[in-house]
């Protein structure tokens, strides 16, 4: 277990990719040090005075760019027509870009990447939820710092990411999926007022309602096309408005406005990977001014000539640079992006359109000028990333290779060495030669794309000596583990009084079969969306071989069959589960099962749930009453009745909760927070007492088989009302099936070795039983509704009992409701197994189905981590592998901690 | 000695039958899907239903009435008893085929319901039909089969083995289905059937060989 720790421990480090952040930040006088041509101002000369940044997260980039761009055009482009008219009418000055993003494409990640201008990592994905301040220097702290005011509106992650920097924000919580309007709405109130107001320099407003209306309906629904028909409007308006105060001496005389995504999303609307849908977003920038065009050798433009509409592409991490040359602040210390000269130019343009009407003649030089500003700029770009560069490779352990370095110093030295030609040049004569400038550009561009492209490909780089430690450690574990179980049987074999040579069992060959089969199948995309199925497809196999032993033993045939009804049911609640799976998910396509033909919006079936889910749950304090009349004693009563207890509550919860009957509200709101309260501090004081009382009154059991028994059913039945509360109405349906698959595997378990060996005495321990309840709990998994996958954790369950947001109980709760009945349940429920009437022979039963039960979990989460590696550089691998990765890992984890806890319990 | 084993296995059968039978089988096989496609011009992947049908309207027949040459008792059971005995096991096989493939994860949905009658009916008359014909209801032959897998003679073989290779090769047809190739022939139950179907062939091979080493045996031991 400590083995599986360290491997998983060491395999995660190589596998999620690390990049040290520093925490030096560029200041105005650094510039000193630049061989560049030092001007009066700070790092560059500000060309814009205010800056509107309107982010649209989710923003596709087939949403912004003129459907002619595409094969095919549907009914979701073509929707922002004002963004085409304005670059129709002025292409010069108003422009689309195709912004290229980096995975990991999350909301946060993005901000991130688009302040600071670096690399995202993976280990900030699993920080999405706590938004922690950004440390690294960033082009908003670089705002702050040279004294430019700043304004946010909208998605309250910025003022999480940059906590105290705004001068004003408007924040709105961005958390609640459901809710399209709240944050857009927030942000249109705000923001036609601000734009009258002088009191920022930047102004940010972060509209989200496309996100979540892609996260909810998908893209191609009504909802989506409703939003973008309002943000069509909603840009109009700033348009306009800009525009009316653009005049010289107005407010928005030199103003730049962008329009931007900062991730795209999947038809389905999710998005997260690196897939084209996902990273391709747009940014429309448009500046009020008349500009000259750009010499065409630095666009990257596709045109479409029928259109007369240029479309350029930028990569996201050059913008945080590009925003700080126009604004002339310096630019982020950790920023790898350059310049863009297209981005740039629409704005800087500016700079050099004096009073001269005689354009032609001048066309030249001003081109001339302004090329000389922007090899300057350029060259202070350069300068910071090498210092970047210099610095990180001397601060971090996980640097650049030598060779790497040097190549980047030759790069650098060469375009530096061009730089001190032209200012020579330039001494000399004050005519100097475009292509000069031209090559100089050149050259810049040479390293900084290099450096970029190597940032990249080494912060995306996985360490794999690590990875392979980590694997090999846990094959060594698993190893071990097969050694141990091998040492248990032979001495479980040997203190046999009729010792019997146990040769290779067919049920050891079909168990090790099924692992294998179910371990390979993780090495594809499609079989661990399929999961559940899949475990389920090799659990109805195991069943079927059972029931043939059973036919061929003529008993427990009812058993096998209810068995095989099961599963059946099983399967169906695994089919709903994925049903709801591919409502979300980016990678199903959401299949219309029959489930739909059941509208669950009836009211009638609503009520005939709720009652026959309360029946359910009656059922189960039935046997609970049974089985506490029948062996317990003492302690365990007191449990066990403290169970029934909050059966009751449970029941009166979902009474409350539904509205057969109309309960005055009081007492509802009372119910909605009391009675799970109470039923949670039941379970924990039945866990205490279960856990303390043993330790002080060793009473005598009877037999050591039915102590065992009772002391099951009593932590079964204490975790079984928390986890059933926290799964809500399916709760008493699975708690109900589980106990009866439990029952019928253990009455079918000794059908083979009675078969086979023909005396009931002898019985060699058989996996396969284990197995299947090791299936079993896979399939629970899935029919309960859970995948795995960050967004198939079901927070709903968190706030059961709960009304604010506490960190600690609702991380709590939520492991309980995803591990409930597929861990917890099903290790506590393990000693079902155990054949044995003896004492000693038992423990080693009970130790030996536990430690074959930890073997099997052990091997799929090797085979999980084993397939992460291969497919590493696999499409999804950050959509699906590693959120599998992740689940296994936690749930391997957990399950050795639960046995250990269960056999300090058991013995 | 020998007599007594033929007495306990009545209808011994000759490897020239068992080839013969399989040959039949197989070439029904071989003429439902030529007919599928020259005759009609459908296939297994376009029209599933359409071809399954097919092919399993001319292998039923076929297996029916070459199994009931072979039934147990021909003094007690006439011809036509082991023909209606075949055809009355040709929907039973079918329901508990159908079955079968449910719990394992085949769609339930209504529109999936005519290919999967078509497609239990198939593996029907590839698995229960053939002893249907042969031992009737008789329980213990069944028992014998298909629980305990101790088949003796060749003729259980030739029962048992096809009928095996069936279910497993479907088992193992249904492992591409979840792939995301986006094939169409991933639909269910087409790599099913395909599974099936190659592995009756693989069975009916398997018992031909077995049925040429008993007889091989025999002569050896005659001799």
């Amino acid at each position: 277990m400590f083995l599986h720790i360290i491997a998983v421990l060491i395999f995660t480090k190589g596998f999620l990719l690390t990049r040290t952040e520093l925490p030096h930040s560029s200041h105005c006088s650094d510039l000193s040090q630049s061989p560049c041509h030092s001007s009066s101002y700070c790092w560059t000369k500000p060309v814009v005075d205010r800056l509107i940044i309107i982010v649209l997260d989710a923003l596709r980039f087939d949403f912004v760019a003129p459907s002619s761009f595409f094969e095919q055009k549907q009914p979701w482009m073509d929707r922002l027509k004002v963004l085409h008219r304005m670059t129709l009418v002025n292409p010069s000055s108003a422009k689309i870009f195709k912004a290229i993003a980096d995975p990991p494409t999350t909301s946060l990640q993005r901000l991130k990447g688009l302040t600071t201008g670096a690399l995202p990592t993976f280990i900030d994905v699993g920080n999405s939820f706590g938004a922690p301040a950004i440390v690294e220097d960033n082009f908003i702290k670089q705002l702050i710092q040279n004294g430019k005011r700043v304004v946010v509106m909208g998605d309250d992650t910025w003022t999480q990411l940059f906590p105290n920097n705004f001068n004003k924000s408007y924040p709105y919580p961005s958390f609640n999926v459901k809710d399209l309007n709240t944050v857009d709405n927030g942000c249109i109130e705000h923001l036609l007022p601000s734009l009258h107001q002088q009191d920022w320099d930047v102004l940010i407003a972060h509209f989200l309602g496309m996100d979540h209306a892609g996260h909810i309906y998908g893209v191609d629904s009504t909802p989506m096309i409703e939003k973008l028909e309002q943000y069509n409007a909603v840009l109009e308006k700033v348009i306009e408005e800009i525009q009316n105060q653009s005049g010289p001496g107005k407010l928005h005389e030199n103003s730049l406005l962008l329009v931007m995504g900062d991730h795209g999303q999947t038809l389905n609307g999710d998005h997260g990977g690196g897939s084209p849908e996902e990273v391709e977003t747009s940014i429309f920038a448009m500046s009020f001014k008349n500009l000259p065009t750009l010499p065409s050798e630095f666009v990257s433009s596709s045109c479409e000539p029928s259109k007369n509409i240029c479309i350029s592409s930028i990569h996201q991490l050059d913008f945080a640079v590009t925003v700080s040359s126009l604004l002339g602040v310096p630019f982020p210390f950790g920023s790898i992006g350059r310049v863009n000269p297209e981005l740039y130019a629409l704005a800087v343009g500016t700079w050099k359109l004096d009073d001269n009407k005689t354009w032609n003649n001048q066309d030249e030089l001003k081109l001339e000028e302004w090329l000389q500003n922007y090899v300057n700029v350029i060259c202070i770009n350069s300068w910071q990333v090498k210092r970047y560069v210099d610095v990180y490779s001397a601060s971090s352990v996980i640097g650049f290779s030598s060779e790497d370095l040097f190549h980047i110093s030759d790069l650098y030295a060469k375009a530096k060495e061009n730089q001190l030609n032209l200012s020579f040049d330039k001494n000399e004569s004050s005519n100097t030669s475009l292509p000069v400038l031209k090559r100089q550009i050149v050259a810049y561009f040479e390293f900084l794309s290099y450096v970029a492209e190597l940032a990249r490909s080494k912060w995306t780089e996985f360490d794999l000596k690590l990875m392979v430690t980590g694997i090999g450690i846990m094959l060594f574990s698993i190893y071990c583990h097969i050694l141990a179980i091998r040492k248990l049987n032979k001495s479980y074999v040997v203190s046999l009084p009729l010792s019997r040579d146990s040769g290779i069992s067919f049920g050891l060959m079909l168990a090790s079969f099924t692992v294998l089969m179910r371990a390979s199948s993780l090495l594809s995309n499609s079989y661990i969306l399929k999961e559940g199925k899949v475990a389920n497809f090799l659990l109805a196999t195991t069943c079927i071989v059972t029931l043939r032993f059973s036919f061929m033993m003529n008993k427990l045939l009812l058993e096998a069959i209810i068995f095989l009804l099961l599963i059946f049911i099983c399967r169906i609640a695994i089919e709903i589960g994925l049903y709801k799976q591919a409502a979300t998910s980016q990678f199903m396509s959401a299949s219309s099962s029959w489930v739909l033909g059941i509208s669950l919006s009836e009211s009638m079936w609503i009520y005939i749930v709720e009652i026959v889910s309360i029946l359910a749950l009656i059922i189960l304090g039935y046997f609970l009453y049974n089985a506490i009349s029948s062996y317990c004693r003492g302690i365990a009563k007191c449990a066990m009745m403290g169970t029934i207890l909050s059966y009751l509550l449970i029941a009166l919860y979902w009474i409350s909760e539904s509205n057969i009957l109309d309960l005055p509200h009081f007492l509802k709101g009372m119910g909605k927070t009391y009675i799970p309260r109470t039923i949670y501090s039941i379970g924990l004081g039945q866990i205490l007492l279960m856990t303390f009382v043993p330790l002080f009154s060793k009473e005598e059991a009877s037999s050591y088989k039915g102590s065992l028994y009772v002391k099951m059913i009593s932590i079964l039945s204490t975790c079984s009302s928390t986890i059933i509360i926290l799964q809500g109405k399916q709760g008493a349906f699975v708690a109900l099936g589980f106990l009866l698959a439990g029952y019928c595997m253990m009455k079918l378990q000794g059908i083979e070795q009675h078969s086979v060996g023909g005396a009931a005495k002898i019985t060699i321990l058989d996996p396969l039983p284990i197995l299947q309840w090791s299936l079993l709990a896979v399939c629970l998994f899935f029919a309960t509704g859970h995948w795995c996958a960050f967004d198939g954790l079901r927070y709903g369950a968190a706030f059961i009992g709960f009304d604010e947001f506490v960190l600690v109980p609702q991380a709590i709760l939520l492991t309980i409701d995803t591990f409930g009945f597929s861990h917890i349940f099903s290790v506590f429920g393990l000693p079902l197994f155990v054949q044995m009437e003896h004492n000693s022979l038992l423990s080693i039963n009970l130790f030996w189905i536990f430690m074959v039960y930890g073997l099997i979990t052990a091997t799929t989460a090797t085979a999980t981590i084993v397939c992460v590696a291969i497919q590493r550089r696999h499409l999804m691998v950050w959509g699906l592998f590693a959120p599998k990765f992740v689940f296994d890992v936690v749930g391997l984890i957990l399950t050795d901690l639960l046995i250990f806890v269960a056999s300090i319990y058991y013995f | 000695m020998k007599e007594e084993l033929e007495k306990i296995t009545p209808s011994k059968i000759s490897s020239f039958q068992v080839f013969l039978i399989h040959v039949c089988c197989g070439l029904a096989l071989a003429v439902g899907f030529w007919v599928a496609h020259n005759v009609y011009s459908i296939n297994l992947i376009f029209d599933p239903t359409g071809t399954l049908r097919l092919i399993w309207a001319i292998e039923f027949p076929v297996v029916i009435l070459l199994f009931s040459c072979f039934r147990q008792k021909p003094e007690k059971c006439s011809y036509l008893k082991a023909i209606a005995r075949g055809l009355l096991g040709l929907p039973v096989g079918a329901l508990i085929n159908a079955l079968g493939a449910l719990a394992l994860g085949a769609p339930a949905g209504l529109q999936y319901f005519e290919r999967t009658v078509s497609w239990s009916l198939l593996m029907s008359s590839l698995t229960f039909v053939p002893t249907a014909c042969v031992y009737g209801s008789c329980w213990t032959d069944w028992h014998r089969i298909f629980a305990c897998t101790k088949p003796k003679g060749s003729l259980d073989f030739m029962l048992c083995l096809p009928a095996h290779g069936a279910v497993i090769g479907a088992w193992f047809g249904a492992w591409p289905m979840p792939l995301d190739w986006e094939r169409p022939w991933q639909d269910w139950p087409i790599c099913v059937s395909y599974g099936a179907m190659a592995g009756y062939v693989a069975g009916m091979v398997g018992s031909l060989g077995l049925a040429l080493m008993h007889t091989g045996g025999k002569q050896l031991k005659a001799e």
